[in-house]
Formats: C-alpha cells, sequence, structure tokens
C-alpha cells in the first residue's frame, strides 16, 4: 500500500518536473497585448508561423493595464514588447522612462511623424476613430434615433442606456474622455467648467463601466444596454460583422481618434527577440491581417478592408493626443473627482 | 507569584526545544515561512498605506475620507455583506433543516446541488445571472419583465448563492449534532411544532447560525469574482482595489484600501474564533442516540420541499445557461451549437491550461504538507509562540484575498526576494491562502489519534521525522489526501489573491477568464469556465479512485469547507 502511494506521488513530481522542462525548452518572447484576446491570436500566430524558432508567450490586458502593469515591473519588467493599444498610454509610458527606443528600425525611419515618438519610443501600427454604436430593436422601442452628436448622448431616452469603459484601464474609453473634452467647451485640453458640466451629465446617463474597451460593443448586440461607445474598427468586427442588430454613428462635432501604438520596454528581458516582432509587425504581412478586422494600417503597402472607417468618411476633432498622454494621470483624477466614480 | 509560574513554564519550553534539535530547526523554519510571506506582505501593505515612499504621511487615509469615491466602496461593500449573510444563511438553513431533521426525499442530489458552488469557478454564477436575468436575459425575456439585474440586487443575489454553501456546510454539522430525541421530549411535554422549533431547535443552533454568518460575511467582503462581473454602478471595495492596482498603479491607495477591507475582517475572524466558536452547545454525548427522525408532517415538509426545489432549480438552470451558452455560435443572436469556443480556449488558453495544472500540481503537495506539519507542532507539541503559530498561520483565513495579492507586489517586487512575475511567487500564494483550511483539518484528525501510538515509535527509538513519516502520515492519509483535492480544486478556482501575480510568462485560467469576461466574451467565459469544471471533476474522481483502491475507505472531498 505504501509503495504505491509514494509512486504515484512520484509520478505526479515527475510529471511537475517533466511539463517544467518543456516550458522552457523554446526561445520565449514574453509581450503584453492590448489587442481582444481573439485578435491578438490571429496576429500572433502569424508571427510565430514565420518564425517557428521563437515562442510567443502573451498576456492580453486593455493599455491602461498595460500601462499600470509595466509601471510595476519597473524594477523587473516581465515582457519585452507592448503591442498594440491606444499610444496616449505609451506616451504616458515614455514620459515615465520605462520605454526602450528603436531608432534604428527602418519602419520607425519611414513613418511619418504624427506617426512615432521624436525618440523612437513608440511607434504607429494602425490608426481608429471613436463611433457610436446602438441597438436598433432598443431604439425602435425607445422611439429614438441613433446619436449623432456628443449632445445627444445626454437625451433622457439614453438614461441608464449608455456603456463604456473606465478610462484609466482602457484606451478605448480614455480617447472617448479626450474626444468630449475637445468637442465640448473650449477646444483646448483638459478641463473646463463646461467639460465638468457635461461630463457630470454624461456619467448620470451610464449604466455601468467596463474594464475593457470593446466590451460595450457586444452588450448593446446583445442587447444588456442600448448604446456604447468605441472604437470603429471594433464596431465593424465585433458588433456589425457579427450579426448584432446594431447601427454605427458619428458626433457630427468630431470625432475623437487614436494611434494604435507598440513599444519596446526598457530592461526588457528579451530585447533581440523584441525587435525581430517589432520589425515584422510593421511589415505587409502583418499590417494586412488587420484587413480582416477593419483596421486602418499604417504601412502604406497593406491593404485595407472595403467599409473601413477612415479619415475622409468621419469629422475627426484635433485631439492633442500627445497632451494628453503626458498629462493622462491629472486627467484621470479629474475624471474621479467630477464622476465620483 | 502567578508570573513565575508562566516563567518557569517558559523556560521549560525553551529548555525542551533545545534539547530537541529537529523540533527546533522545524520550529525555526515554519516560523519563518510564516513570517516572511503572511506577516511580512501585511506590513508590506500597512507600511505602503501610512509611509508611503518612506515618509509618514496620513494622506491617503484623509483621502480615503473625504473622497465618496473612496469610502462609499466601502459602504456598499458592508452593505452587500449584511445582506448576503443574512440572505445566504437564511437558505442554508432550510437546506441543512430539510436535509438533517425532515424526511425529505432525494436528500443525497439536495446536498449535492448546496456544496456544487464551492467547486465552481468565479464568474459562473455572475455569468449566468446576466444570461438568465439581464436586460435581454432568458427569464427576462420570456416573463417580459423590465427589472435591472446590475448593482446591489444581482451582488446579493450571486454571492448568495455562491457561499451558501460555507454556511450550509457549518449548519448541517450543526443541526445533524443537535439529538432528536431533546425535540422529542419537548413534544411529549406538549408544546406545539413552532414552539419546539423556536424554544428548542434553534436555540441550539444558534452558535452555528452566528458562525455561518460571520464567515458568509467575510466571504461576501472579499468576493471580486462576481461583482467584477455584476456591480455596475455600485463599486464594492475589492474591485476598486482592483482597478487602483489593475488600472493606476496607485500603490498606496491600493494599500489604504486593503486596510480598511481588512479591518472588517479580521475583527470579525477574532469574534468567530475566539468567541461564537466556544459557545457551541454539542448535545451528543459520545454515542449517537437511538431515535431515529419521525416522519415530518406535510404542512411543514410541504414548505421546505418546495423552497428548496425551488432554488436547486434555479441552481441547477444557472450551470445549465452557462453549459449551453458555452457552445453557442453567438448569444442570443445565433444559438447554433457549436464546440468553437473550446477549440478557441484550447488555441489561445492552452498554454494557461498547462501553466494552472502545474503551478496547482506542485502548490497542491507543499500545501499539504506544510498544512500537517504544523498542525502536528500545534496539536503534539508544547513549545514557545505556539498559539502564536496557530493564529498566524490561520491569518489567511480572515485575509480578503485582494489584500494578499497587493501585498505579494508590495513585499516581493524588489530585493531581498525578487519573485514577482515567477510561477513561485502564485505557488507561494496558494499554499498560504489555501493552509488554514488544511491545517484546520489537519488538527481535527489528529486530535482523534491517541498520541500514545506515536509515543510507542518514538520509545522504540524512531526520530521525529520517521514517526511524522511512518505513523502519524499513514494514519491520517485518507483525510490528508481528500484535503489535497480541496486544496487542487481551490488552485484551480483562485482568482482574488492571484490576479496580481500572474504575468505573460505564468498565466492562470481563471484570470484567462476574467479577461473573456472584461471583454464581454461570454461564449468564450463560459467555455474556460466548463474546461475549469471538467478538470476539477478528473481530478475529483481521480483521487476518489486512488483513496477506495489504496485505503478501502469512502472518500468525500467535499465534506469540508
Amino acid at each position: 500500500m505504501q509503495k504505491r502511494a509514494r509512486r504515484i506521488l512520484l509520478i505526479v513530481l515527475v510529471m511537475a518536473l517533466g511539463l517544467t522542462l518543456a516550458g522552457v525548452a523554446k526561445e520565449a518572447l514574453h509581450i503584453y497585448t492590448a489587442y481582444d484576446a481573439d485578435q491578438a491570436e490571429v496576429y500572433i500566430a502569424a508571427f510565430e508561423a514565420s518564425h517557428p524558432d521563437i515562442d510567443v508567450q502573451w498576456v492580453r490586458l486593455s493599455s491602461g493595464q498595460v500601462l499600470a502593469r509595466i509601471r510595476a515591473e519597473a524594477a523587473n519588467p516581465q515582457a519585452s514588447l507592448w503591442f498594440g493599444g491606444s499610444n496616449t498610454s505609451h506616451i504616458a509610458a515614455a514620459q515615465d522612462d520605462l520605454l526602450a527606443p528603436y531608432k534604428e528600425s527602418l519602419a520607425w525611419q519611414y513613418m511619418p511623424a504624427q506617426f512615432k515618438d521624436p525618440d523612437g519610443l513608440w511607434i504607429g501600427l494602425y490608426v481608429g476613430y471613436i463611433g457610436f454604436v446602438s441597438n436598433t430593436e432598443f431604439l425602435a422601442k425607445a422611439g429614438v434615433d441613433a446619436p449623432t452628436s456628443w449632445e445627444d448622448l445626454l437625451k433622457p431616452e439614453f438614461k441608464n442606456e449608455i456603456s463604456l469603459a473606465y478610462p484609466f484601464s482602457s484606451g478605448t474609453a480614455y480617447t472617448t474622455l479626450c474626444g468630449m473634452l475637445t468637442a465640448i467647451g473650449s477646444p483646448d485640453p483638459g478641463f473646463d467648467a463646461q467639460d465638468d458640466a457635461y461630463l457630470a451629465a454624461f456619467d448620470k446617463q451610464v449604466h455601468h463601466y467596463n474594464e475593457s474597451g470593446s466590451a460595450c460593443i457586444t452588450q448593446v448586440g446583445q442587447g444588456e444596454v442600448g448604446v456604447g461607445i468605441g472604437f470603429s474598427h471594433d464596431i465593424l468586427s465585433k458588433g456589425i460583422a457579427k450579426g448584432y442588430p446594431v447601427v454605427m454613428t458619428f458626433p457630427k462635432e468630431g470625432t475623437s481618434y487614436e494611434i494604435g501604438g507598440m513599444a519596446l520596454i526598457k530592461g526588457a528581458p528579451e530585447p533581440e527577440l523584441a525587435k525581430i516582432f517589432y520589425d515584422w509587425a510593421l511589415s505587409k504581412e502583418a499590417q494586412d491581417l488587420y484587413k480582416q478586422f477593419f483596421r486602418i494600417p499604417l504601412n502604406p503597402a497593406a491593404e485595407l478592408a472595403e467599409g473601413s472607417v477612415t479619415a475622409t468618411d468621419v469629422q475627426v476633432l484635433p485631439v492633442n493626443l500627445v497632451w494628453y498622454g503626458e498629462n493622462k494621470d491629472d486627467i484621470i483624477d479629474h475624471w474621479h473627482e467630477v464622476t465620483g466614480k | 507569584m502567578r508570573f513565575n509560574v508562566y516563567q518557569r513554564e517558559i523556560r521549560g519550553e525553551i529548555r525542551r526545544l533545545v534539547r530537541d534539535p529537529v523540533l527546533l530547526g522545524l520550529v525555526a523554519v515554519i516560523s519563518l515561512l510564516l513570517l516572511g510571506f503572511i506577516v511580512f506582505p501585511l506590513v508590506k501593505v500597512v507600511q505602503h498605506s501610512i509611509w508611503p515612499k518612506g515618509v509618514f504621511s496620513p494622506k491617503y487615509f484623509v483621502q480615503f475620507f473625504q473622497r465618496s469615491y473612496y469610502w462609499r466602496p466601502l459602504l456598499n461593500s458592508m452593505v452587500v455583506g449584511a445582506l448576503v449573510s443574512l440572505c445566504g444563511t437564511a437558505v442554508a438553513f432550510l437546506f441543512a433543516y430539510g436535509i438533517t431533521r425532515t424526511d425529505i426525499p432525494f436528500k443525497r442530489a439536495f446536498r449535492l446541488i448546496a456544496i456544487m458552488p464551492i467547486v465552481s469557478p468565479p464568474f459562473l454564477i455572475a455569468l449566468a445571472a446576466i444570461l438568465l436575468l439581464g436586460h435581454h436575459g432568458v427569464i427576462t425575456d420570456a416573463l417580459r419583465l423590465n427589472w435591472d439585474i446590475y448593482g446591489l440586487p444581482g451582488l446579493v443575489l450571486t454571492e448568495t448563492l455562491a457561499y451558501f454553501p460555507i454556511a450550509f456546510m457549518i449548519l448541517e454539522g450543526v443541526l445533524s449534532k443537535i439529538d432528536p430525541s431533546i425535540e422529542e421530549a419537548a413534544l411529549d411535554m406538549g408544546a406545539s411544532k413552532l414552539r419546539t422549533f423556536l424554544t428548542v431547535t434553534l436555540p441550539l443552533a444558534i452558535p452555528g447560525i452566528a458562525s455561518a454568518m460571520l464567515l458568509v460575511f467575510i466571504r461576501s467582503l472579499e468576493d471580486f469574482g462576481n461583482p467584477v462581473v455584476i456591480q455596475g454602478n455600485y463599486q464594492v471595495l475589492t474591485v476598486a482595489a482592483y482597478h487602483a492596482v489593475t488600472g493606476m498603479y496607485n500603490m498606496p491607495l491600493a494599500a489604504t484600501l486593503a486596510i480598511f477591507m481588512l479591518i472588517p475582517t479580521l475583527m470579525i475572524f477574532v469574534v468567530q474564533k475566539y468567541y461564537v466558536a466556544r459557545r457551541s452547545y454539542i448535545t451528543v454525548t459520545g454515542k449517537p442516540s437511538g431515535i431515529g427522525l419521525k416522519s415530518t408532517e406535510r404542512r411543514v415538509k410541504a414548505p421546505i420541499l418546495a423552497g428548496m426545489v425551488f432554488l436547486s432549480v434555479g441552481i441547477l438552470l444557472m450551470y445549465g445557461v452557462v453549459l449551453f451558452g458555452s457552445f453557442t455560435k453567438l448569444w442570443g443572436v445565433d444559438n447554433t451549437l457549436t464546440v468553437k469556443n473550446y477549440l478557441y480556449v484550447f488555441k489561445v488558453g492552452g498554454q494557461y491550461v498547462v501553466d494552472t495544472l502545474e503551478i496547482a500540481l506542485i502548490a497542491t503537495p507543499i500545501g499539504g504538507i506544510l498544512s500537517m506539519l504544523i498542525a502536528y507542532l500545534v496539536v503534539r507539541k508544547r513549545f514557545v509562540g505556539r498559539g502564536a503559530m496557530e493564529f498566524v498561520s490561520m491569518l489567511n483565513f480572515a485575509v480578503p484575498g485582494v489584500v494578499v495579492g497587493i501585498g505579494y507586489i508590495l513585499a516581493f517586487n524588489t530585493p531581498p526576494i525578487q519573485i514577482t512575475g515567477t510561477a513561485l511567487i502564485i505557488i507561494l500564494v496558494f499554499v498560504f491562502r489555501r493552509m488554514p483550511v488544511g491545517i484546520r483539518d489537519g488538527i481535527a484528525q489528529l486530535q482523534q489519534i491517541d498520541p500514545a501510538i506515536e509515543e510507542a515509535s518514538s520509545s522504540l527509538g524512531a526520530g521525529f521525522f520517521r514517526t511524522f513519516t511512518r505513523v502519524t502520515l499513514p494514519l491520517v492519509a485518507p483525510a490528508f489526501l481528500s484535503g489535497l483535492v480541496y486544496m487542487f480544486v481551490r488552485c484551480m478556482t483562485a482568482i482574488s489573491a492571484v490576479v496580481f501575480v500572474v504575468s505573460a510568462g505564468w498565466q492562470l485560467l481563471t484570470v484567462a477568464l476574467l479577461y473573456e469576461v472584461d471583454q464581454a466574451n461570454l461564449a468564450a467565459a463560459a467555455a474556460y469556465g466548463y474546461v475549469i469544471i471538467g478538470i476539477v471533476f478528473v481530478a475529483i474522481l481521480l483521487m476518489r479512485f486512488v483513496v477506495e483502491r489504496l485505503f478501502r475507505r469512502g472518500f468525500s472531498p467535499l465534506s469540508r469547507q
């Protein structure tokens, strides 16, 4: 009896050891990605297919969460690359000296100035525009048109019917907040009295906040809430293309936008592998993958999906992304004050 | 005079320790581990809230009371905790009473349903609540209702269902120990059924009820999985602390919120452990009484049975809808059945399955043996600081997981012990967080074994370790193994502490499930949930097979809380 018990224990321990060894045998690259997991899986599988010697271990986090995690791990970074997410968070990280420059990258040298950090600390991958997504069944029942301006969101019909993410965790929601602050009152960056009043009123309309920016699209599709605010490429891929009964509209005063960014993390464990991924992510091969998710690639050679929302389709606000990136903490603090959330 | 006696006692204990170097070494090592991995992280939490950046400043405490978005979550947590503690204990009492004091049918099935939520992954009940009772939930649509499950109602509903099993375990134990002959006596003397229940049964169960309510309150206060899904705009403290860390990396704020979570749970823990738990009225005198249960009257039985059936159907429906959801193409729009969600889980989460299993399989035996060693020392040995060792090792029972997680980041992110990002930190969280239950069970087991057996071994010349491994362990082996299963299950389903210590290199299934929930990917989340349930189920069956084969004894991994 005893011997058998001991043998079983031994087998379990050997199995555990075996699993550990199997895990470390391949050359691993650790990355944080802000793409939704189902999308990240497509990009990373493509990379691994063309680089069979590299095993990418990745975690999906919203961009504000990536920023928080990189700050937490500053003394002991665990990942080498930050793949995707609104660049306001990359700018905040650059300001905190958490990123590593990569000016040798050809892609960085060819990239137009507005889509990259002058010191090479981050680079753009794609651009995206904020849109409103509304459930058509809800609109019909409530007898209201889909919102077409930031002011429309305050309509009594939308009370307790709007969902979006927390601006501190989600890049989508922070980009939305930057757009509101630009569109309402003075377009100067930061809060003014009208912004405070608008945000306090808007907060009353919100049914709940999510962690992740694209979650509201599914919630609108399923009728959990009536209206969501997200990136148009996500509304197209996660809402309309999936067959949910939703429509997409844009604020006529102009909408906010993001530059989806990528950066090398300072003091990273695998800087050379990260550079290989970095170069790949800006290649035509990689940027063509954005087509299936309606993202607008920044590599001019890459293909664009039919029906994508580009700068010529919508009014774009002059949002000062660099300023909002550098002042993200103060803006978030003030948002807490105004909304009490 | 008394002081002298104490001194002499302590001196005697020290002398005994010095004379037994193995015991001394063991006590020293375990004390160091407990100080390092239970006390030190808590000290760090306190330090970061009052001495942020090394300077004394009550700034964050002052802010806590000034800003409604800091103190309101505490208030909300308290309200939820109180309501869940009431509702959960009431539901548990109904089940426990029905099963132990009446002759209703299907007792085994009811019992299984009542303990099912213990082994289920986090988020699952909250997910089910949204699928069934959300704006467009199955039940909401079918009954054409217009209600809002997000916020307080959803929190109370989901946490009641998630935590009533704990109360059920306690109340089942208490009620089954009340000798039916006492009730019989009351009835014989002419008291009505109701009067007997109110003046005999209920008072005897009061300490158990109090214990159950307090434990459910603690569990509700530290719950993270359900609120993060269903709190809506009714923010609770655990989620606020999670945001402070994962959304803002504001560690002083997180530490301050953690302190305000810790104060009530520690108070309740002390009250429960040193006051309520000592006032149990046990009416058993050693042997079970010969009198069985009398058949219950229909008018008593019918409402109890109806209540239990209603709740059981509700629970089964919740598990069912999530299972169905995990097989749908696009929940709510295209309900065609498909396995693509499971393929997705294994494609995206294959590595997480391996990581989770590996970490759980390493943490489980370490935690089990350490718990048993501590239990052994506490029960069998006399040494200085024994009471303190017991208290500290049981402390994590009351420390909310979110506080443990925050403490571990603060304590182990910088030298001398820099282990964030490794598997080790996750293993340590599992070991030290799950230990209290193992120790409590170990103590209960060891108290039933006559020390004379071990003494015989030592007097035949066996050393401490030989006696422990050859005599003590085999005697407690079946209970020890089922304790391991419990530990393994909790490793597979843990979320609140480990969510802070996972990394790009080491990821867990529950955290992957959380991220799918974050993205409102409900079908994928449901599939992750059922993968976890599947693994847990296989583990329980496997262990049952091993125990029954090896020891030819009954096996019940769920007879513990």
